[in-house]
């Protein structure tokens, strides 16, 4: 193994734990081949990596969830929390077991892509999968943000996740007796949402995700509304008229929102909402 | 070196063929390529196809959209906090 202790896996989840994550996995970095393309797998963005150690955490609350307005929930987004506890991970590899480690940026590679898909790094490592409504879910937590940190580390790898979380027993009612589930009523492709899909011999099976779409909902108040914005208001001739679109409630929203950049990055929430699977409802007083 | 400009008019050639391509528009029966794979098919250079990519994934639709997605999520999530917290006055009317 390298000189790695044998109990390198085992010091770097606790660590991870202690430092905020309710889950932790490690998954193989040459896994992601079978799934994404270069330049989106481990050893493009570090020569010689051999595991990826995904942590996952700082989930909505209750609260959030049932919070009457959509801008509350977009504002407790706080992907920075979970995205601290990579970086200690990182630190801790580097430092006490003397192998590269590099924690995976939040942001984009170009465009709205990502460097790595986290959401590919949190199944690859076991720690969830993937939901119809997209994002992957674990089975305890369900809904939750990940971090992940590349390593040339030789950790031990856990196995992917067996049993999805998605779809929950009442989605599988539900389209037994309606044909739908609940995130594809809130949110139907073909009437001007986001997903299609179906309940396939009791598994989720995602057939559409329009993306772009996605963006306009997940990103109202941020960069895409920024530009489209600012591109009607290059346009506009009259100076007052082009006033009312740059001092206007979108505009200043967007703003905001885009200077709070780390804690208002997600907009919208609505096929997680009505998961059973994302966080369940429990009775609270 | 100067500022990399995209062409309008390679952009509006090759916009729908690269969105479709691309994992924009997602579909069950395939992964999406990546810039560089799209490059290769279309016979195009790889900065070409991102510029290409990002410019027309913030094209795809009208600034009304985001108008949409306002009311959107609105709507639903005031239909959910009716539901969970059984307080049907909170619907959107």
């Amino acid at each position: 193994m390298s000189g790695l202790p044998v109990d390198a896996t085992r010091r770097v989840k606790a660590l991870a734990l202690t430092a905020g994550a309710a889950v932790v996995g490690v998954a193989d970095a040459a896994a992601f081949d079978a799934h994404a393309p270069a330049p989106h797998r481990p050893a493009d963005l570090l020569p010689g990596a051999r595991t990826v150690v995904v942590v996952g955490g700082a989930q909505p609350r209750a609260g959030d969830w049932v919070a009457a307005s959509p801008w509350l929930l977009s504002t407790m987004g706080t992907t920075e929390r979970i995205q601290g506890v990579g970086r200690r991970v990182a630190q801790v590899i580097e430092s006490e077991l003397g192998y590269y480690a590099l924690f995976v940026p939040p942001g984009t590679a170009s465009g709205d892509a990502p460097f790595l898909s986290l959401m590919l790094a949190a199944e690859l490592a076991g720690l969830g999968a993937r939901s119809l409504a997209g994002p992957v879910l674990n089975r305890e937590h369900g809904f939750m943000y990940w971090s992940a940190v590349i390593t040339t580390a030789p950790l031990e790898v856990d196995p992917p996740e067996t049993a999805p979380a998605c779809p929950a027993p009442p989605c599988r009612e539900m389209w037994e007796r309606d044909g739908t589930t609940p995130c594809l009523r809130v949110c139907p492709a073909d009437a001007g949402g986001c997903l299609g899909g179906r309940i396939d011999g009791g598994r989720a099976v995602r057939t559409t995700y329009d993306a772009a779409r996605c963006a306009t909902r997940v990103h109202t108040h941020w960069v895409g509304g920024f530009q489209k914005v600012l591109e009607e208001a290059l346009s506009e001739p009259d100076r007052e008229r082009r006033k009312m679109l740059l001092y206007g409630d979108f505009m200043t929203r967007t703003l905001w929102a885009i200077t709070y950049s780390s804690t208002n990055v997600a907009q919208c929430f609505e096929c997680l909402r009505v998961c059973p699977a994302a966080h369940g409802l429990r009775e609270m007083r | 070196m100067t500022f990399f400009r995209l062409d309008p008019e390679v952009y509006a050639r090759h916009k729908d063929e690269v969105l479709r391509l691309s994992n924009s528009f997602q579909t069950i029966e395939r992964r999406g390529l990546s810039d560089r794979e799209i490059a290769e098919r279309l016979g195009l250079d790889e900065r070409t196809v991102t510029e290409i990519r990002v410019v027309a994934e913030r094209d795809c639709y009208p600034l009304d959209e985001w108008e949409r997605a306002i009311e959107f999520k609105r709507k639903a999530c005031a239909d959910w906090a009716a539901l969970a917290l059984k307080r049907p006055e909170l619907r959107s009317p």
